[in-house]
């Protein structure tokens, strides 16, 4: 456990270090700022957009989780071509060990981020309870993404070419608000749509449990698979 | 400490084998070298060693075990050196070295000071690693291969990259580490450097050994016993090392005139290296 927090403790020290990582840490604070002042004026001023608050609270879920989304895949993609990543093929660390050590603390600090979200939010009112299934569920997309990115990705030039289609694909379900209620689970194939859709019931005071359960269970079974592909990869 | 029968390995995607059935063992306690130009399977028989890469052929023991039985203790007792300087540049040398070193269970062996001092980097232990040279780089890969005190050594070319002060003074500490106990694998293409300290040697073409014995016997065996006397006057004749200091037509002979030259015959690991392999050493 302790060299898992070491390890966990290290990172920081990376990204604060590192001026091109550094200025991601704002990003949340923007994404605050919106959705507790901004979209509260905007929909006093223009009552159109008020049945689009779900869909804007949804948004800014997941955006909540591409900051560290981002960090991660940049501190892994650097720490392959400096060829660190060898180093911890050979200490006495298994690789699960190693996964949960670099993943536990950006995945901790985007569910902090999502539950201070729900909390600040002052569009619905969403219970303690839901509030953490919700983030804990939407977390999940940040070790998904790093540890796919750094599978697929030779280089810090690809790592950001698919940086890029990943932030587009996580928001692809978004879709799914604009169509046909029985097509709707039609965009299932993508994991973030069951997010989307739990916050979205959440929201509307609708049962979100089964929607939540694929999301976790969805999201377990590719984490399981990712790791594996990330493991074949990252420390040769 | 170490056996290695016909290991074979071929890279995924390559149509032919990087390593052709390999035939070595390493005793305990011995620096075991292997000599080869680049390209030739040094550093990938060292990585097959050291578990980085999986799916060879063969068997390789450790210690009497089947390397594919020991489980993450395995990792607790070799210490690898890389071929190239890794660490995390926005990081300081003794954040690199503590960070590595809190994945052992004992930790590390001695102060990072000492280690640091042993390199003549202490004035960098507080600098990030961006901020050092290449040769700065690969002396911390020294010691932070050695820092949890491992049994089996692994050094990929452990003096590359570095001057002739500093390349002496890692050879002095592979050779103290020797002293005490330790099994060291080593790789070069630097035939003085397996001279200098290796107590074997393997010479390695094309993922091939073509064969393996001690620098010195290598170098007798290729060479003449005896030494070539050249005299001011320009005269020059050979004599057998054997009993030199009895041999009257040697000691005749440098009495006629000043001495000028005095060479051994004995072939350097180079030449022997060429003879056997056919190959240079520098490609
Ligand atoms: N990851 C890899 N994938 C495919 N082929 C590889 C890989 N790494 C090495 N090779 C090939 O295997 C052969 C041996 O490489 P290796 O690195 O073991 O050589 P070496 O003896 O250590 O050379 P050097 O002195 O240059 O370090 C080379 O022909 C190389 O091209
Ligand atoms: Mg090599």
């Amino acid at each position: 456990m302790k060299k898992i927090l070491r390890l966990a403790l290290i990172d920081f020290k990376i990204i604060f270090r590192d001026p091109s990582l550094r200025v991601f840490l704002v990003l949340p604070v923007i994404l605050f700022v919106l959705i507790v002042w901004l979209v509260p004026y905007l929909v006093a001023k223009y009552e159109f957009l008020v049945p689009y608050l779900s869909l804007m609270l949804v948004g800014a879920v997941i955006e909540n989780t591409q900051m560290y989304s981002f960090i991660s895949s940049m501190v892994l993609i650097d720490e392959k071509e400096t060829n660190v990543a060898k180093t911890y093929g050979v200490v006495p660390l298994t690789k699960r060990q190693y996964i949960l050590s670099r993943m536990l603390i950006p995945y901790l600090f985007t569910v902090a981020l999502n539950v201070i979200l729900f909390w600040v939010q002052p569009f619905f009112t969403i219970g303690w309870g839901t509030n953490l299934i919700l983030s804990l569920l939407a977390g999940l997309v940040v070790p998904v993404y790093v540890l796919a990115i750094n599978a697929i990705a030779e280089n810090r030039m690809q790592g950001m070419v698919y940086v890029k289609a990943f932030n587009l694909l996580v928001l692809v379900p978004i879709v799914a608000f604009f169509v046909p209620d029985n097509f709707k689970h039609l965009f299932g194939i993508f994991p973030t749509h069951w997010v989307f859709q739990s916050v979205n019931n959440a929201t509307l005071g609708l049962p979100f449990g089964w929607l939540a359960a694929i999301g976790f269970l969805f999201f377990g079974v590719l984490l399981w698979w990712v790791s594996k592909l990330f493991i074949r990869k990252h420390f040769v | 400490m170490i056996q290695v029968e016909n290991l074979e390995f071929q890279y995924p995607g390559n149509d032919s084998p990087t390593l052709k059935g390999l035939n070595f063992e390493i005793d305990k306690g011995e620096v075991f070298g292997f000599l080869g130009p680049s390209g030739a399977g040094k550093s990938t028989t060292q990585k097959v060693l050291y578990k980085i890469l999986n799916g060879y052929r063969g068997s390789v023991w450790i210690d009497g075990k089947d390397l594919s039985g020991w489980d993450n203790t395995y990792f607790g007792k070799i210490g690898v050196g890389f071929e190239l300087p890794n660490h995390y540049l926005k990081l300081t040398g003794r954040e690199n070295m503590d960070l590595f070193a809190s994945f052992y269970p004992d930790g590390r062996k001695q102060k990072v000071e000492e280690l640091f001092e042993m390199v003549d980097l202490q004035e960098a232990l507080n600098k990030r690693v961006e901020a050092y040279s290449k040769g700065m780089k690969m002396r911390l890969n020294f010691i932070r291969a050695i820092q949890h005190n491992p049994d089996i050594l692994f050094l990929d070319e452990p003096t590359a990259g570095l001057d002739p002060v500093n390349a002496h003074k890692i050879k002095q500490h592979i050779l103290d580490l020797k002293a005490a106990g330790k099994t060291i694998f080593v790789t070069t293409h630097n035939m003085n450097t397996a001279d200098e300290i290796c107590d074997r040697v393997s010479f390695i073409v094309d993922g091939e050994l073509k064969t393996t014995d001690s620098p010195q016997k290598l170098k007798s065996q290729y060479g003449k016993e005896a030494i070539r006397v050249e005299l001011k006057d320009g005269r020059m004749e050979e004599f057998p090392l054997d009993k030199l200091g009895e041999n009257t037509a040697f000691l005749t002979f440098i009495k006629q005139a000043e001495v000028k030259h005095i060479q051994t015959l004995e072939a350097s690991l180079e030449e022997v290296f060429i003879q056997i392999t056919g190959k240079s050493l520098v490609s």
